[in-house]
């Protein structure tokens, strides 16, 4: 446990190797990082062959990587297949911790990987969020292979996946990039606002309401 | 039959694209996703509470602003239950970035206590 309260500095926690962002990101950078993955996933927009490796993951993210394959998220008809064989893959999919008892694989598999390669990290862990760097994991696949695509969520949803599989060939924009999580307050009066303390669940209505807007603004 | 393909087609399922205004189906508009801050009411009391409850630490201070890591966050809803005014569902499933430094998010907190 003696890596673990080594560095940080953004997170007090200790998990904290995610430099704390600027106000105000670079739009050229982003779209310099955009098209340079667009140009060089070109050749695979229509087909593409996906490698997963497991790095010590607790099998979540497997599962939801698996529910692709479901009728509700049918990646087949985007022209996205599984592969067995790293031979025959143009994306790496990676999941857990990067365990360095799985480094030599992990390498060996991106190895083997012919080029143009994408590499989609997939879920809180290999994005730096769960473990810190120690004696047993990296915490983070970005210390081991250059990533291309970042998933988060703890698991991602398959429509998380599905959009960093799209994002990875350069068929969809990224959507969190421009959205600063923030929400102008409603005309709610606030004598409506329940009490901070104490826990209260958001009533369905108003999720259904809001997922309404949502879907009516998107 | 003929329902489910005109309703395919309107909303562009029977396609070989991604729907281009995103899933829209309830069972997509459904699922947990990750906290958005309503502007005005985060101030520290709020922004401490919150990343005190967070299970992932996903959240955390940094002078005066509230930081959101996308990456770590497991849109579990703690937040949202520890400070139902101030916090509310991003309803934002399509998550992935293509740097690891757009998932990590500043909320300028409110200068005034609340
Ligand atoms: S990101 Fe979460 S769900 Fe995925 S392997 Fe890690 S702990 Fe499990
Ligand atoms: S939803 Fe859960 S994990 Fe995400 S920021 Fe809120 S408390 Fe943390």
């Amino acid at each position: 446990m003696s890596g673990r309260s080594s560095d940080s500095t953004a997170r007090p926690s200790g998990i904290g190797r995610v430099a704390t962002p600027q106000p105000k990101a670079a739009d050229a950078e982003i779209r310099e990082v955009a098209t340079s993955l667009a140009e060089s996933v070109r050749s695979f927009r229509r087909s593409l062959h996906i490698r997963t490796v497991d790095t010590g993951s607790c099998a979540v993210c497997e599962s939801e990587i698996r529910l692709l394959a479901a009728p509700h998220y049918d990646l087949h008809r985007l022209g996205f297949f599984f592969t067995p064989a790293p031979r025959h893959a143009d994306l790496l999919l990676v999941t857990g911790p990067v365990a360095r008892g799985m480094e030599v694989a992990l390498r060996k598999t991106y190895d083997a990987m012919p080029d143009p390669k994408a590499v989609v990290a997939v879920g809180a862990c290999p994005l730096g969020g769960v473990f810190a760097p120690d004696d047993w994991v990296h915490g983070n696949l970005d210390a081991v292979i250059p990533v291309d695509v970042f998933v988060p969520g703890c698991p991602p949803s398959p429509l998380a996946l599905l959009h960093g599989l799209l994002l990875a060939v350069g068929r969809l924009g990224a959507k969190v990039t421009e959205d600063p999580f923030t929400a102008t307050a409603t005309p709610r009066p606030a004598a409506d606002a329940p009490p901070p303390t104490k826990a209260v669940e958001v009533s369905q209505p108003a999720v259904a309401a809001e997922a309404a807007s949502r879907s009516e603004t998107t | 039959m003929a329902f489910w393909t005109l309703r395919g087609l309107l909303r562009g399922v029977v396609t070989t694209r991604y729907p281009a205004a995103g899933p829209r189906d309830q069972w997509a508009t459904a699922l947990p996703t990750p906290p958005r801050f309503v502007e005005g009411h985060v101030g520290p009391d709020v922004a401490s509470r919150v990343v005190a409850v967070c299970p992932s630490r996903a959240l955390w201070l940094d002078g005066d602003a509230l930081v959101l890591d996308l990456g770590a966050c497991t849109a579990c809803g703690a937040c949202r239950r520890a400070a139902p005014h101030a916090v509310r569902e991003s309803g934002v499933s399509e998550l992935a970035a293509l740097r690891r430094a757009d998932l990590v998010k500043r909320i300028p907190l409110r200068a005034s206590a609340r």
